[in-house]
Parts: C-alpha cells; structure tokens; sequence
C-alpha cells in the first residue's frame, strides 16, 4: 500500500511537471544542432531549428560575415542591381533567432565522436549535423582551367569576388568583341543560369556596345526553357547570343588562359572576355567528411534529408542527390525546412509528416520580362520525384511578362527575409 | 478512499493539461510548418512588395482563393502548383493560422 501509494504520487507529481513544466525542463537538455555552411540551405535551416518549440542550441559555422546571393547575380553583371542589394548578413539569426554563428571554416567532423573541428582550432560537439556545403568545380574537365586561372577567366558561379571581376572585363570590353560563355554539363547550380546571364549581359551589351556578340559553348545538347529563351532572345537581342551544343562542337577540351583562346574538338574560340562554368561535385567539405557517393554528390534519405552514408549527418542545398530535385536556391530553403521539421520530430519524438517539396525559379529574358516555372515533388521509393510541373509558354503578353519581373523582385526580397531575416 | 481518489484526480488532470498542451502545441507546430512553405515568396510580417500579402486575410477569403487556384479558375502557375499540393484540411489550417496573425507580427 505505502508503495503503491508513492508510486503513484511520484507517476502523478511527474506528469504535472511535465505537463505545467514541459519546455523549462525539455530546456534543461538542448539538443545540439551543428550547422556547416551559412548559404540559402544552412541559413534556412539555422532559423528554422531555432525558431520551433523544440528549444535546440543551434550553431551556425560560416567563414564569410556577409553572404551574397548567386540569384539575381546576372542583374548586378547587367548594371541593373548593385551587388550590396544582393548581401545579406547573419546578424538576424543571431540576434533575433538566438544562433550561435561561428566565422570560421569546419575542418573536419568525426561522425562517430560526433564532433566538428574548426580551422580555427576549436570543437564543436552535435547531437545532429547539418551539412550545406554547396558546389565545387571539376577544374580538370578543361584542360588549363583551374582555380588560379578563375583570376583572368572568372567563372562567377559564386556570387562576390567572381561577379565583380567579370562585370570589370564585360566594362572593359570594346564595342565589338566576343563575349564566350561555358556552359557546364548536368547536373549544376541553377539550370537556367548560364542562359539568363546571356540574357542580361546582351541586355547590356545591346545599351553600351550594340556591336558586341555572345557565344555559348555549352557541354549539352539542349537547355533548360530553351524554347522561352530562345524566342526572348530574337525579341530582344536579334542576331546577337549564339548557341552551339556540344554534339556541334564536340566538346569544350581545353583553354589558353592568356590568350583566352578556347578549343573545342574542332575549332578554336577567341572570346574578348570569357566566363567558363565547370562542371560541378558537392562542396568540399562533403568530399572530405565521406558524405558524397560515386556521383560526386550525397545521397539522402528523401524525408529527413539525413545522410545514406553518414548517420546523424544531414545534408541539403546544392550538394544533395535529391532525385529529380533542380540545384536551386528555392529547392535549398524547400530541402532546409523539410530537414529542419525532421530533426524537430525527431528531436521531440513527434511525429514527421511527409514534407511539401516544392521549386519555383524566376528568370529574367530582360529586366521586365520574366518566366517562372513551378514544380512540385514528393519524396516516392527512396527519391524524390515531380508530381505536378508548370512553366510560363512562348506567346505571353508582354503586360503578364512584365507583371512577372514585379513578382520576381517581390519574391527576393520575400525570399531573403525567408532566409536571413 | 479520498487520498487514492485525489491522487487519481491528480494523475486526469496532469494528464489532461499534458495531452492539452502538447496537442495545441503540436497544432501550432504544424500550422507554422505549412506557413513555412508561404513564406518562401510571402513575407509573414505582411511587408509584402509585387507579391500578394497573406497575412490577417480572413479565413473564407484564403479559402476560396485556394480553391480557384486548385481548380484553375483563378490563373497563376506558381499558385496552382502549390494548391495542388496542399490538402483541404491543410488549407483550412493554413487559413485559420494566418487569420490570426497580425501585419508586423514579432515572430519572423
């Protein structure tokens, strides 16, 4: 009877404390949530772990103070937007969200110890990591062109430095010359990007150096919307961008940096200013912590985003193999809710409910005439698929057009608050 | 008697008000999780520029514009899109959380 009696007073006393007291005492035992890489994905999850009612210590690894958007870049290369409205800092997360952000690089991590280690020396313990390390480039897939050479022929596929150096020789150029775009084989970041800087560079060009061309040598034989750019192309910039796809060419082989000579399989290209885009791998981080496969991308499990190879690792944003997902910032800030919903659940024990996946890109033809597709996905047998996918059609008013570049301006600055502030 | 009938009023009540507010917790939860993937495009402070602002929009009027979204009465591919993706019973949560929100509400 007394220990019936004090058995139930204790199961009683505990569930009132529990009930009255469920977040100071959850509190007492924060979960540790370690975030690498501070770009659209780890930004967007950083908030969101913070924000929910789990009550997670979150913390923020980021080397860089000040991110710049790679979206809407091609705007600043055509003089249409500074690159300061395109920079966004963490000063939000940390203040207003509570994130620990941490400028400095991760080294490494120890999936088994469950660590990070900072180049700056330091440890960081997790109980879940969240790794959102972005693209590396395959500088050996042309020959001649590696990192050194990104200071005389910019690739400028991650917005700062890269974009202020090209925007530099595009100024330089003399009314006339050749503009020579690379463009790199699937899977990449952005895949209407390389199309719409040609876009907006001959938008440029069309105001200050009319004489000017624009060659894009791509590594595909076909691009994304290409019937939309194609048709904003003669409507805007009549006999000025010219598309050669690599079964014309045969392939992009190599390239004379000085002379900025580059050599497809048979001919050689004399660009006055060129801007190649290698091919693309997951960031190096995820090369180094054995997150990336034979693709050299990282494999996820479609609900959690919870590595297939690293337990207790999440990975998301450009890096993922994430099935018929497109490397995007919106596919990014979609994969980093998702992920951060799933470490909550996890956390809490709730229960995970399916994540919405969803892509939607704006793409400017010119600075008022924008498309904008619409994807939906679901995770489906171990990948993610498209359900439902809808894009803007040849033939559309120039008034719908227009309305379109308004929503595309609306959208970053809605976007960015999303992920910064 | 009394003591084992106090002690079990005890353990009801704890466990109502755990099951309570877990469960309006949980709602929350949820209601914010499905007002995330809005706030991919629409801010949820309402300081909406060229996109539509979605908050403190009364309830019957979030719904039927799901709805001609859904149906294609109302013409946005985008807005299509992501209607198809949400159930009636998510819409009607998402109605009622953005219902109660406040233009230049202190969380986000």
């Amino acid at each position: 009877m007394t220990w019936t009696r004090r058995k139930f007073g204790g199961f009683a006393g505990a569930s009132l404390v529990a009930a009255l007291g469920a977040r100071a005492a959850r509190s007492q035992t924060k979960a540790q949530i370690v975030v690498i890489g501070g770009g659209i994905g780890g930004a967007t999850v950083a908030k969101y772990l913070a924000i929910s009612d789990a009550k997670l210590e979150v913390t923020l690894v980021e080397p860089k103070q000040r991110y710049t958007t790679c979206f809407f870049s091609n705007l600043y290369l055509a003089g249409v937007r500074s690159l300061e409205t395109l920079t966004h800092d963490y000063q939000t997360l940390a203040q207003a969200y509570g994130v620990k952000v941490i400028h400095d690089a991760a080294a490494a991590i120890d999936p088994v110890a469950r660590t990070v280690t900072l180049a700056g020396g330091g440890k960081l313990a997790y109980d879940r990591a969240v790794v959102a390390p972005g693209i590396a480039f395959k500088y050996s897939a042309i020959e001649g062109y590696d990192e050194a050479a990104t200071q005389i022929i910019p690739h400028a596929w991650n917005a700062g430095p890269q974009t202020q150096l090209l925007r530099r020789q595009l100024e330089d150029m003399d009314d006339g010359g050749m503009f020579v775009i690379v463009a790199p084989p699937n899977p990449f970041r952005c895949p209407p990007g390389p199309y719409e800087r040609a876009s907006l560079v001959a938008y440029y060009f069309k105001q200050f150096k009319p004489r000017a061309k624009i060659l894009i040598l791509d590594a595909k034989d076909t691009f994304f919307e290409q019937d939309l750019f194609e048709d904003g192309w003669n409507r805007h910039y009549p006999g000025m961008i010219e598309w050669l796809p690599g079964q014309f060419t045969g392939g992009i082989k190599s390239v004379d940096v000085k002379t900025r000579a580059i050599r497809t399989a048979g001919s050689t290209f004399n660009a006055s200013v060129a801007n190649i885009i290698p091919a693309q791998m997951a960031g190096e981080l995820a090369q180094r912590a054995g997150l990336v496969d034979q693709t050299g991308w990282c494999p996820i499990d479609p609900m959690t985003f919870e590595s297939k190879l690293q337990p207790g690792i999440h990975v998301i944003g450009d890096a993922t193999s994430a099935g018929d997902m497109p490397k995007s910032a919106f596919v990014a800030n979609s994969q980093a809710k998702a992920c951060a919903f799933a470490i909550v659940a996890a956390t809490t024990g709730a229960e995970q409910s399916t994540p919405h996946l969803f892509n939607t890109c704006f793409t400017l033809l010119a600075p008022n005439d924008a498309v904008s597709d619409a994807i939906n996905l679901e995770p489906q047998a171990g990948s993610i698929k498209i359900t439902d996918i809808f894009f803007s059609q040849v033939g559309e008013s120039d008034e719908a057009r227009r309305q379109a570049a308004r929503q595309a301006d609306g959208w970053y600055a809605a976007f960015t608050h999303d992920v910064f502030g | 008697m009394t003591m084992s009938r106090s002690i079990f009023l005890a353990i009801a009540i704890g466990l109502v008000i755990l099951i309570a507010d877990q469960g309006m917790a949980a709602e929350n939860e949820r209601a914010a999780q499905l007002a995330a993937m809005c706030a991919s495009c629409h801010r949820l402070d309402g300081r909406d520029k060229g996109i539509p602002s979605i908050v403190g929009m009364d309830k019957p009027t979030f719904a039927e514009a799901m709805a001609a979204f859904k149906s294609g009465a109302r013409s946005s591919s985008i807005m299509h899109a992501v209607a198809l993706q949400l159930s009636d019973a998510e819409i009607a949560t998402l109605a009622e959380y953005l219902a109660a929100r406040r233009k230049e509400s202190k969380r986000q």
